[in-house]
């Protein structure tokens, strides 16, 4: 890609607010360019500015000041004209579809109201469609297509007219991890063959690495910009894994100490950042009798940098202490046998067998529409198993469920408190609702970091205080488990991180048996234990360290190759590893044989010139190791 | 037509026979409506339950209740002994009136004295009751003058049964007094206001809600392709409802067309256009279904109701409601419907109409255009 060559998509100074008075800044002076045949990622929580900015480039959305052009024409000036060259796909599972139409007519739909010229478009058709499978569905009504299926679907359409400049907005967030791969595959083969250019957002920071260039948004602006891997390098400070026990001590013992710049819990790991050398801190730990069983250096991922340029400086840990919490003496407080929910015509959740230990963080992770909050529902007692028996806390979740409900707290996936009521009434409100009789209002807020919001209606709370809040009400009569049903989507990572510290908190302190859903691969790690669930069925359960490994016994380990030509080189390299796919601007394939495969890839790109390859051994990812373990299940079933 | 248009006509057909909620709103609501609303909205008053007390019990009394009995308007219910029996008639609903004959009714009569007869009214529903004083009146005036001439004869002041002045009266266009002949045809008019500019309000605006608005806002279709590619389907599903309700009004209820089949369709055409026209304005400037929903039932429904002289006939209203019973098409339509049915009267008659129904079917459409922006927010 020539320097001198015009940006495809250019943005200067833009600037776009919301609201009586414009008072909420939705974008605030961006800035950014893409030149042709790239793909850029805007990266950043829910509402930090991205649906704007993609809203604005796809002429549908006036902006305040500032410039925006694609593919040479001023969107701001003339938004109708840039219209016929643009494909905008909605933040949403295929929200562009028309649920009561078919496929084969919606695909119609957007051919005919682009008005193309029918060779190209049937010829372009029969491409997609072969590329993500749909062909068998075509009859089929939208509205009964999986949620993969429908955001493929909504890409074909989104794509039919061959745009040369495509925006998307979240096209992968609670799709399942195999749509997703394929999606991601689509997307760069458009790249590669038609050099078309991809401006996508995205909420999941593991994405950013597909991407070849990425911009990192919070509130509106720009926070960081350019290469992942660059990107990476420029987290400050030095990172590292350590496991101790016991853990709390350890984690306290960190955060007391001054070059520790940061220390939380993933599972059974604690993760610093830190100035200085690690030597000390691992022997200031055993000076105070903890037993460190593993140190091991690690790489800043982007979500560090991106907590870095938002909070420079060491954040509070919040604390959460349940007053009184009511005892357990059982071991296993989580029990599902062979739990089973069918709706009409289908079966939401298929025999689950799961037992969870007491002061557990049990994670469920799966796509929408995988049966996460089906099968949280039914241990809350809240849907009826159609067959299999749960029991929480002793108590069978069918025939005692007035001893169940005293007993658990339940957050579920959408806000659920009153938004017309303030943070205090809120709580009193609760606290009467269970009848709790001691309660330390004062002393929860402040721990919850929720201190000067009490009056504030609980609308308009930021997502983040939101979920706090939602979490403080669900257990103020001291529940011994805690179901949480995708506590944490939509929330930023800052936010995000400070939920998963009370979390830890209350199970390391308080015993409190937490099960939660998420979609987010990047959060299992801080889970003891994950359930993974695919279409229903829980495909497997284990720690995350030994999914990984599991997953890596069974297909070989992951290879990443760097090179400047990572096209040519995939081409050549495609034919001999079967599994291998372009991730960002490296290839990826699984190895048994990690030495051998590595020397053969190598020489095999030698011979046609390539000699700036270097192969590395990444960590496999949790989404690899699920897509592994789905088709691995399918293998089974099949 | 371009074919973009087509496009979203075609694609709006589909939903709509796919949708059984929206199918059986666009035509199986309207008929039903029209065949409940066309059974129950009877106007006439007759066969009212009346009871007697009769204090008297002569034959005088007798054939002064015989006058009430022999007419369609009431029908005999029984006789009330006491006045207790009396208030717990009327109280439990039972009757509707009771006409008290006083005791020396006969004697005084004869006497040539003047008798009060007592009429007792149950006035919980006021219009009823006005018609119960009315009948009542003409069939005690009717029993005054034959009672009159019959005593003026026997005195041999005049020759038997002879009345001054009689009214003999002929009803035109409508001759046996039958409120369905105007009430059918005002139910066309209702129902094609409603159910198809409901639907039309709720077009565009279902789809801002879920998100497929934006194919429409991306892509280069022009603003006037979107609003007649939305209207089109429309206007032809109100256009089926119109010959269903027109087939239901001449085979079920039976009513009178003695006029000409393709002038009330042409203005059927172009009435139904205003409607849809009106819907989409709704749709195009509301945010959400349930807004769109409120906005047709109070601007749309409960204008045409009360202004288009559905039930009220517009001459009779004051002056505000004759300003508002102008600018609604409806009230232009009633017209021309109610015209052509029973007076059978052609399209030059009615050309003003026609001209005023196009004036606002114009307003309408430009203002949807207007309102409809390929922007979000």
């Amino acid at each position: 890609m020539s320097g001198a060559e015009q940006p495809v998509i250019e943005v200067r100074g833009l600037w776009r607010s919301y609201g009586r008075r414009r008072k909420v800044e939705a974008v605030r002076n961006v800035s950014f360019e893409v030149r042709r045949g790239e793909i850029f990622g805007l990266i950043g929580p829910d509402g930090a500015g991205k649906t704007s900015i993609i809203q604005i480039l796809a002429g549908v959305l006036s902006a305040d000041r500032g410039f925006a052009s694609v593919d040479g024409i001023n969107v701001l000036a003339n938004p109708e004209s840039v219209k016929s060259r643009v494909g905008y796909m909605p933040q949403g599972l295929g929200v562009n579809l028309y649920e009561n139409l078919s496929a084969a007519e919606n695909i119609e739909f957007f051919h005919e109201l682009r008005e193309q010229p029918t060779e190209a478009y049937e010829r372009n058709r029969a491409e997609l469609l072969r590329m993500t499978r749909l062909g068998p569905f075509l009859a089929r009504r939208a509205r009964d297509l999986s949620g993969g299926m429908r955001q493929k679907l909504a890409l074909i359409c989104t794509l039919i007219h061959l745009p040369d400049v495509i925006l998307l907005d979240e096209p992968t967030t609670g799709v399942d991890p195999i749509s997703r791969q394929d999606f991601w595959q689509i997307i760069r083969r458009l790249v590669q063959e038609r050099k078309v250019t991809v401006l996508l957002s995205t909420s999941y920071m593991d994405e950013a690495e597909r991407c070849h260039e990425v911009a990192l948004i919070h509130a509106g602006a720009i926070v960081e910009h350019g290469d992942p891997e660059d990107l990476k390098g420029r987290a400050s400070g030095q990172f590292a894994g350590i496991t101790a026990v016991p853990q709390s001590g350890a984690l306290e013992r960190l955060q007391a100490r001054e070059e520790v710049l940061s220390a939380e819990a993933f599972g059974e790991e604690i993760r610093i950042r830190f100035e200085g050398k690690l030597e000390e801190i691992e022997s200031g730990l055993q000076g105070h009798g903890i037993e460190v069983r593993r140190v091991e250096r690690r790489e800043p991922g982007l979500e560090d940098l991106f907590l870095q340029r938002l909070f420079p400086g060491k954040q509070p840990r919040p604390m959460f202490h349940l007053a009184a919490l009511q005892p357990l003496e059982r071991q296993v407080t989580i029990e599902s046998d062979g739990a089973t929910r069918r709706f009409d015509g289908f079966v939401a959740v298929d025999s689950v067998d799961l037992q969870v230990q007491k002061g557990e963080i049990f994670g469920l992770l799966g796509p929408n529409g995988a049966g996460k909050t089906t099968l949280i529902k039914m241990m809350c007692g809240l849907l009826e198993p159609s067959a299999g028996a749960i029991r929480v806390a002793g108590f069978d979740v069918k025939s005692e469920k007035q001893q169940v409900w005293p007993r658990i707290g339940y957050m579920s996936q959408h806000f659920s408190l009153y938004r017309d009521l303030t943070v205090s009434q809120n709580l009193r409100l609760f606290v009467s609702l269970y009848g709790v009789r001691e309660t330390n209002f004062r002393g929860m807020i402040r721990s919850l970091g929720l201190e000067g919001f009490e009056s504030r209606l609980a609308g308009d709370l930021p997502t983040g205080l939101r979920q706090r809040l939602s979490l403080l009400c669900a257990v103020l009569h001291g529940p011994p488990v805690l179901f949480l049903d995708e506590p944490t989507s939509g929330v930023d990572p800052v936010a995000r991180r400070t939920f998963w510290d009370l979390i830890y908190s209350l199970t390391r302190e308080s015993a409190v048996t937490v099960l939660v859903s998420t979609h987010y691969m990047d959060e299992a790690d801080h889970c003891d234990r994950l359930g993974l669930m695919n279409q229903g069925r829980l495909i497997a359960v284990d720690t995350p360290v030994a999914l990984k490994r599991t997953s890596e016994n069974r297909s070989g380990k992951l290879l990443a190759i760097h090179t400047a030509e990572f096209r040519t080189a995939f081409d050549l390299l495609r034919p001999v590893f079967s599994g291998a796919f372009l991730y960002g601007d490296r290839i990826h394939f699984r190895s048994f044989d990690p030495r051998s495969d590595t020397g053969q890839a190598l020489s095999l790109l030698g011979r046609v010139g390539i000699t700036d390859a270097r192969i590395s051994q990444p960590s496999l990812s949790m989404d690899e190791a699920f897509i592994d373990f789905i088709q691995a299940a399918e293998r089974v079933h099949d | 037509m371009t074919s973009r248009v087509l496009a979203i006509v075609r694609k709006e057909t589909r939903e709509i026979l796919r949708d059984r909620v929206y199918l059986g709103l666009a035509i199986v609501v309207p008929l039903v409506v029209t065949l409940l609303l066309g059974l129950g909205f009877v106007l006439d008053v007759k066969n009212l339950p009346v009871a007697f007390y009769d204090q008297d019990r002569s034959a005088l009394s007798r054939e002064y209740m015989y006058s009430f009995t022999n007419s369609e308007y009431f029908h005999l219910v029984g006789f009330v002994h006491d006045p207790a029996e009396l208030e717990r008639m009327i109280q439990s609903g039972r009757v509707r009136a009771v006409v008290v004959i006083p005791p020396d009714f006969s004697r005084k009569l004869q006497g040539g004295k003047p008798v009060a007869v007592q009429i007792l009214v149950d006035g919980s529903f006021a219009g009823r009751a006005q018609v119960v004083c009315g009948y009542v009146s003409a069939i005690d005036a009717q029993f005054n003058a034959q009672f009159l001439s019959a005593y003026l004869a026997g005195k041999g002041m005049v020759r038997a049964s002879t009345i001054p002045v009689s009214t003999e009266g002929r009803v035109w266009y409508n001759p046996s007094l039958e409120t369905k002949n105007s009430i059918v045809p005002g139910l066309l008019v209702i129902n094609l206001m409603f159910y198809p500019g409901l639907l039309a309000a709720l077009v565009v605006v279902r789809e801002k809600e879920r998100g497929t608005i934006f194919n429409l806002y991306c892509s280069p279709v022009r603003r006037w392709e979107v609003i007649a590619g939305k209207a089109v389907p429309y206007i032809g599903v109100a256009f089926v409802d119109y010959f269903l309700i027109f087939l239901v009004s001449l085979t079920v209820f039976q009513v009178r067309f003695v006029g000409n089949f393709l002038v009330l369709t042409l203005a059927a055409l172009l009435y139904i256009t205003c409607c849809i026209g009106l819907g989409l304005v709704i749709s195009v400037f509301c945010r959400t279904q349930v807004a769109a929903m409120l906005v047709t039932f109070i601007g749309m429904m409960t204008p045409s109701m009360l202004f288009s002289g559905m039930v009220t006939p517009i001459a009779s209203m004051d002056r505000s409601s004759q300003m508002i019973s102008h600018v609604i098409p409806a009230s232009y339509f009633m017209g021309m419907a109610r015209g052509v049915y029973m007076k059978g009267l052609g399209f030059f008659y009615y050309l003003p109409d026609f001209l005023a129904l196009l004036a606002f079917a114009a307003v309408v459409y430009l203002v949807a255009l207007a309102g409809f922006r390929k922007k979000a927010g």
